[in-house]
């Protein structure tokens, strides 16, 4: 019926001893946008991480592709096609810009295609290639964030995931940002975001999610949904 | 003024070459302490294993030391990917004692593994490089083996500046040691790239061993000495940077000879050790350290 | 509970008093494992102050033992001193050494510390192998404890041990203690609560040195004979880690259980010294893997039983 590219069923998860997410579902199709939006600490950077294989969860399943991905380690969620843009960037600050991104294709597949991949992302974000020599480190954050996208675009990803790609940056830096998302969606490589801006996600996206303490709280297409539902579902009263 | 540097020449000459060998030393240490910021207590030991290793090999196949490298070499980087993949990996995010501890372990079982096998007899790698000379003019006389471990640590270095900076697997190793976390998202399997990595720094400290029994006499406990000169060299080269290693392994090697040049032979590891214990109090990381 | 503390108490005395009459019915060999086990109690509770307690992970200890050895030989060769002066005198030159070298080691931290105190014990044994006064590298004997009896020095011994575990347990107990706890749960913490850090560290290793330095000489005086290679070397220290490792580090009871095990395998593989290091090792990697708080401190976590409790109940 629908184009379900990935499909969360029912899952837990716990850190130590915290219930983080409680019978999280969600269904993302294929060349859509979602976003998950919700306050902080609502589980939404958990449910991310665990998509991507940092976390397990220890019931119910995750579905990639039709193929069962619960319990992955990271690096071989990646080579599924799950490319995770970690909260707070996370670039690797003694490698150069470059060598950044090269690190992004570290996969046998994406390595022949590096040269064709690497054109891509200097088109999407100019910046990347005038600085492809300097250490990552000595990158403003929004430089850091355009990045951090470009490396898991390497990989070329079937699905990406962002978590608070918005973090710390200047609003109009932000804008420039989300106008590049847009483009990665319209090469037809779906995206998950993670997002507290909540005028942000509902204009990027074609489907909503908010959650609040762990769980799914309303879900539906922006423009169908009313600002007191989304009010109520985001701060739970 | 000339007739002191013609006085010293000798000593200081020897200081750098030696140095070189230092160099060797340290590099093994220096990496893995850059890369999963663990210092293998056990590193003199893989250094002396690797001189034992040789000395095994060439009793079963008659060739000269260095052609032993092409077992050697392998052998310790084998051992010292199972010991990372095995015994060390298990101890990563554990904090910092367990893995120095097990280090520790490993240096005492391999010191008595060794002394039972091969009695506390004094060892050498014999060849004909060890005793001759090259002369320069009338200048100076080269003693070859320094020479050959100099040009030895020249090469290394070389080789693993190629490998960190060239290749996928030597920027994964760098980018692994930077954020764990975000390599595995690259799709990079941590764990075995640190156990790559010691397997490295083994096979650095195979080339040191085989050197080391060329140049000097060894013993199964003479371990820990190479390793307080890796410590030193590492520290005072600064760590994480090759370069700084290699030099830091020419002034160790220089206070030593000049220490052994104007006190006597007795206090020739001592200046090594007041050198360390200076840099270590004052500026810990390192004299030539990227911050 | 009162009823299970009066058990212990008891059970305490009654093995205090089991060692103090062995003399009595127990066979030479006997006299002696009990002595090198109060020896290594006391080596390895100071170490276990330093590194289970204080954070200090120290691969220098054998610094002190050398000084305190030699002082003893010294004072007692050369100055004709009453041996228990000398001894007195070994501990109290080991405290004024790591004065000496305090300022310089604590800049240093973690893996830069245990090297440090590594390396000043090799420039002692460096030094006094190249020293005339004291014999080169030969050493010297120490004539003087051929007047002792075997028994007086294991009383000696066997105080010197027991006392040890007294002074850790009080010092648990008292403020320093307290300090010592903040610091091991959260040092940052407990520095913004007014606990001053530095002083701890060095009351604790100021004291570890003293007694070292005073077990060292009572070590001397059963082993007559000293030299700079072996009293400075890092052996001992190999000892003490593992000791204190399998028995459970950060425990008052944990050197107690150590030491046990580590002199029965030592006498038990008399023939082969590099056997019974060889066990060791093996069994310290294991347990650190498997049960990286030794013997004890498995037993607390799982049993939450505990003999000697520094906590005030």
């Amino acid at each position: 019926m629908t184009d379900s590219l990935l499909q969360v069923q029912n899952i837990d998860v716990f850190y130590h001893d915290f219930h983080a997410l409680w019978g999280v579902s969600i269904d993302v199709e294929k060349a859509q946008v979602v976003s998950i939006i919700g306050a902080n600490g609502a589980g939404k950077s958990t449910l991310l991480n665990t998509i991507a294989g940092v976390y397990c969860p220890s019931n119910g399943t995750i579905e990639f592709c039709g193929k069962k991905i619960n319990g992955l380690t990271p690096y071989q969620a990646v080579a599924e096609g799950i490319s995770l843009v970690p909260e707070g960037r996370r670039v690797f600050p003694r490698l150069t810009v470059l060598e950044n991104l090269e690190m992004g294709s570290y996969l046998p597949k994406a390595r022949k295609k590096k040269d064709e991949i690497l054109k891509k992302v200097y088109e999407l974000f100019p910046i990347l290639s005038e600085r492809k020599n300097q250490l990552a480190s000595t990158l403003s954050g929004g430089e850091q964030q355009m990045l951090a996208i470009g490396r898991a675009l390497m990989s070329e990803p079937k699905l990406i995931l962002f978590d608070e790609i918005s973090l710390g940056l200047a609003p109009l830096v932000i804008k420039h940002i989300y106008q590049r998302v847009k483009q990665i969606n319209m090469e037809g490589i779906t995206v998950l975001l993670v997002e507290q801006d909540i005028q942000r996600s509902l204009k990027a996206a074609h489907k909503v999610y908010i959650m609040q303490s762990g769980r799914i709280k309303l879900s539906g297409k922006p423009g169908e949904l009313s600002p007191e539902d989304i009010r109520k579902a985001y701060f739970g009263i | 003024m000339i007739s002191i540097l013609s006085e010293l020449k000798v000593p200081i000459v020897n200081g750098l070459l030696l140095g070189g060998l230092y160099g060797i030393i340290g590099i093994g240490m220096s990496m893995i302490f850059g890369i999963v910021r663990l210092i293998n207590l056990a590193h003199g030991d893989f250094v002396i294993l690797a001189s034992y290793f040789s000395l095994v090999t060439m009793s079963l196949i008659p060739i000269s030391p260095l052609l032993t490298l092409i077992i050697v070499i392998p052998a310790m980087c084998l051992l010292g990917f199972i010991i990372q993949y095995f015994l060390l990996n298990r101890t990563l995010g554990k904090g910092m004692n367990p893995p120095l501890l097990i280090a520790f372990g490993i240096s005492i079982i391999l010191q008595n593994l060794l002394l039972l096998i091969f009695t506390p007899d004094a060892r050498t790698l014999l060849s004909s490089l060890s005793v001759k000379t090259i002369p320069i003019g009338s200048f100076i006389n080269l003693p070859t083996i320094y020479v050959v471990d100099f040009i030895a640590a020249i090469i290394t270095v070389a080789f693993l500046s190629r490998f960190f900076n060239r290749t996928y697997m030597g920027k994964a190793i760098r980018a692994a040691s930077d954020d764990d976390g975000a390599a595995q998202l690259m799709g990079i399997n941590t764990k075995t790239i640190y156990a790559i990595a010691m397997a490295i720094s083994a096979g650095t400290a195979a080339i040191a061993g085989v050197l080391v029994g060329m140049t000097f006499t060894f013993y199964p406990h003479t371990g820990p000495e190479y390793l307080i000169i890796a410590f030193g060299v590492v520290i005072v080269g600064g760590l994480g940077s090759l370069i700084g290693t290699f030099l830091g392994g020419l002034i160790l090697g220089l206070a030593q000879i000049l220490g052994a040049h104007f006190l006597g032979p007795g206090f020739q590891l001592l200046s090594g050790y007041l050198i360390l214990l200076i840099v270590m109090t004052f500026k810990p990381t390192g004299l030539f350290s990227k911050g | 509970m009162g009823f299970l503390r009066a058990y212990r108490i008891y059970g305490i005395i009654l093995i205090i008093l089991l060692l103090a009459s062995l003399p009595f019915w127990a066979s030479r060999y006997w006299i002696l494992v009990a002595l090198l086990f109060s020896l290594n109690l006391g080596l390895s509770q100071m170490w276990n102050l330093l590194a289970g307690y204080s954070g200090l992970v120290s691969l220098g200890q054998q610094a002190f033992i050398g000084l305190g050895g030699y002082t003893l030989a010294v004072f007692s060769i050369y100055y004709g001193f009453p041996i228990s002066l000398s001894i007195l005198i070994g501990g109290i030159i080991s405290v004024l050494f790591a004065l000496l070298i305090s300022a310089p080691i604590f800049r240093m931290r973690g893996v830069y510390f245990a090297i440090g105190t590594w390396t000043v014990a090799e420039v002692l044994r460096i030094i006094f192998s190249n020293w005339k006064y004291v014999g080169y590298g030969m050493g010297l004997f120490v004539k003087p404890a051929y007047k002792l009896s075997f028994n007086t020095i294991y009383y000696t011994a066997l105080f010197t041990g027991i006392a040890s575990v007294a002074i850790v347990y009080f010092i648990l107990r008292s403020k320093l203690g307290l300090g010592l706890m903040a610091i091991r749960d959260e040092e940052t913490a407990s520095e913004t609560l007014g606990v001053d850090i530095f002083k701890c560290k060095l009351s604790c290793f100021l004291i570890s040195a003293f007694i070292t330095g005073i077990v060292a000489g009572i070590l001397y005086l059963h082993n007559i004979f000293i030299q700079p290679y072996s009293a400075f070397g890092i052996d001992w220290t190999v000892r003490l880690v593992f000791i204190t490792i399998i028995g459970g580090i950060g425990t008052i009871e944990g050197p107690i259980i150590g030491s046990f095990i580590y002199v029965f395998l030592h006498q038990w593989l008399s023939e082969y010294p590099s056997v019974s290091l060889l066990i060791l090792g093996i069994i310290a990697i294991a347990v650190i893997l498997s049960a990286p708080r030794g013997i004890m401190g498995t037993i607390q976590e799982r049993l939450g039983f505990e003999i000697l409790s520094p906590r005030r109940k």
